[in-house]
């Protein structure tokens, strides 16, 4: 089998004209764990109901594990787990309950409900109706039931989306752990860059445009600067210039753009040797965030 | 598709609404006892006046509420807290969803009807009813009153499922259940007014004091097989088209 667990080709939706989700081809390799990553509204959610067959395609197709949702929707669902947007569950009935009304429709084994609990770390509370159980604990819940079926795709909305921080890190660590220790392949979707930047190993980013790469080369794609601060900024990129170094100024500052370090080097001793002071030599990032802007956009709306 | 109904029994037996199908019979119990002081005089006719006048409130007001209660409060969990995008993402076939539903409903509506045959049994244990029991009239009696709410049962789980209010469809369900007192009068509108089929069927032969009650039994039964088709395909079908 091929090594890409999820294919979309030209998926689209539109609700009534609006185009929602508009030629998305996302690419999810086996082992991975997929950030899907875009602004509110860009079509996440849209998009993830497309591939658990809950919504249909205005256009495009959908493979998963090589087999088109449309015709095997079912032989494929076997192998997922999701969680969509806001955690699911029947309030009156009790962790193990609602689990358990999911395992006779899986055909799962019983203890596996036990196992799952444990990985969620909700045994203790197994036994209590879900309605009282905190936002934390319902999405813990969530991904246990996502879980319970032995997934080989993990498939979770906006997972951390209304937690407290430790409640984000808890569900975090939870889902960086299970490729590791269960060899599942997870698709997480969030609308915070740093969420994303924390967890995944791949990275989508959704909106007018799709960008979709490791998440080290969108680190590469925030290039580094490096910035001079000297007592005379105008006349030291002059005399640089006059050395056959071309450099821009800005703020009586200079920058180097892509500056290696023997570049670096000559240009500092060129300073040193004409005699100007050199106050401060930083490297200046463009930050992922700036990144993530410019792909979405400015109506990104964060 | 014993799945199905497993996974739909767990999630109902703790929910207290199944308990209301004891409230019909025991309420036409508590009728059935004070009703037969009248009658007694004539024997034969014990049992079946008896039935007849259990019937009344059963099938003309409980049986058309009931089965609205039951189609709403089934697709209450699924509608409250994602119950269909968790449901509906499973490897499930929706088919198999809504046919377990409807079952289930279906079957709450049976357990009704046989607790309100043990109401009459036990009525005419107690008042040591001479004559043996006539099935001949029961049988037909509460099975066929099953079978007219069948329809009734498919319209409301596709108001249910359309809707994902609660009240709205319950709503609406008591709106048509009211003008029943006058319909089952009426031998043109009676026998095509699904809220009254349940009577029309219920009602054993004797008693002729309702007007729709001359319509054949034939008729009857295919008005009632024609709609509980018509329903369930358009609930069905919308059903297996929906967006989650
Ligand atoms: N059923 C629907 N009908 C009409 N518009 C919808 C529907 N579902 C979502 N939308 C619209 O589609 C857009 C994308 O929504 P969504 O997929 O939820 O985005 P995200 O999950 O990325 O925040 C939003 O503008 C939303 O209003
Ligand atoms: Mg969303």
């Amino acid at each position: 089998m091929s090594d890409l667990i999820i294919k979309t080709n030209k998926l689209t939706k539109k609700f009534g004209s609006k185009r929602v989700v508009n030629h998305v081809d996302l690419q999810v390799k086996r082992g991975e764990i997929y950030g899907f990553l875009g602004p509110n509204g860009a079509g996440k959610t849209t998009t993830i109901r497309m591939l658990l067959g809950l919504a249909r395609p205005t256009k495009g197709s959908i493979q998963i594990f090589g087999e088109d949702i449309k015709k095997d929707k079912i032989s494929i669902l076997k192998k997922v787990g999701s969680l969509v947007e806001y955690p699911s569950y029947y309030g009156h009935l009790t962790a193990y309950e609602n689990l358990e009304a999911v395992r006779i429709l899986l055909d799962a084994p019983k203890s596996r409900i036990d196992e799952v609990l444990s990985i969620v770390r909700l045994t203790k509370d197994a036994k209590r109706p879900v309605k009282g159980f905190s936002l934390g604990m319902k999405q813990r819940l969530g991904i246990a039931t996502a879980l319970l079926g032995n997934p080989e795709l993990l498939i979770l909305d906006e997972p951390t989306n209304g937690l407290d921080p430790s409640g984000i890190i808890e569900i975090r660590e939870l889902i960086k752990s299970m490729p590791k220790e269960h060899g599942i392949t997870i698709v997480v979707s969030s609308h915070l860059l740093s969420e994303i930047d924390q967890m995944a190993t791949q990275v989508g980013i959704i909106s007018k445009v799709i960008f979709q790469d490791s998440i080290s080369k969108l680190r590469e794609r925030a290039s580094s600067k490096i910035k001079i601060t000297v007592n005379e900024g105008e006349s030291a990129w002059k005399m640089l210039l006059s050395h056959g170094i071309t450099s821009d100024l800005a703020q009586q500052s200079i920058y180097l753009e892509n500056g290696s370090d023997e570049k670096v080097a000559k240009v500092v001793k060129s300073l040193v040797d004409n005699e100007y002071s050199i106050y401060r030599v930083e490297e200046e990032k463009k930050s992922l965030e700036e990144i993530f802007l410019e792909l979405t956009g400015k109506e990104g709306g964060l | 598709m014993w799945k199905y109904l497993r996974s739909e029994f767990l999630k109902l037996r703790k929910s207290t609404i199944w308990l209301l199908v004891f409230v019909s019979p025991l309420l036409s119990m508590l009728i059935g006892f004070g009703e037969a002081n009248f009658t007694s005089d004539i024997k034969e006719y014990q049992w079946v006046s008896t039935l007849g006048v259990m019937t009344i409130g059963h099938s003309i007001l409980f049986l058309p509420l009931l089965t609205g209660v039951f189609s709403s409060f089934i697709c209450r969990y699924e509608h409250s807290s994602g119950g269909w995008k968790q449901l509906l993402s499973l490897p499930v076939s929706r088919r198999n969803v809504y046919i377990g539903k409807f079952l289930m409903v279906s079957l709450l509506i049976a357990l009704t009807q046989i607790l309100f045959v043990a109401g009459l049994l036990f009525i005419g244990w107690m008042k040591g009813f001479s004559t043996g029991i006539p099935w001949e009239v029961i049988l037909p009696s509460v099975i066929g009153g099953w079978l007219a709410c069948l329809p009734l049962i498919a319209l409301q789980l596709f108001a249910s499922v359309s809707w994902s209010s609660f009240a709205a469809p319950l709503a609406i369900n008591v709106i048509f259940t009211i003008p029943n007192i006058l319909i089952v009068n009426s031998e043109r509108f009676g026998p095509y007014y699904p809220w009254a089929q349940p009577f029309l069927m219920m009602m054993p032969d004797s008693t002729d004091s309702f007007g729709a009650l001359h319509v054949s039994f034939e008729t009857l039964f295919i008005v009632v097989l024609g709609s509980l088709l018509l329903f369930f395909c358009s609930g069905f079908m919308y059903f297996m088209r929906k967006e989650i």
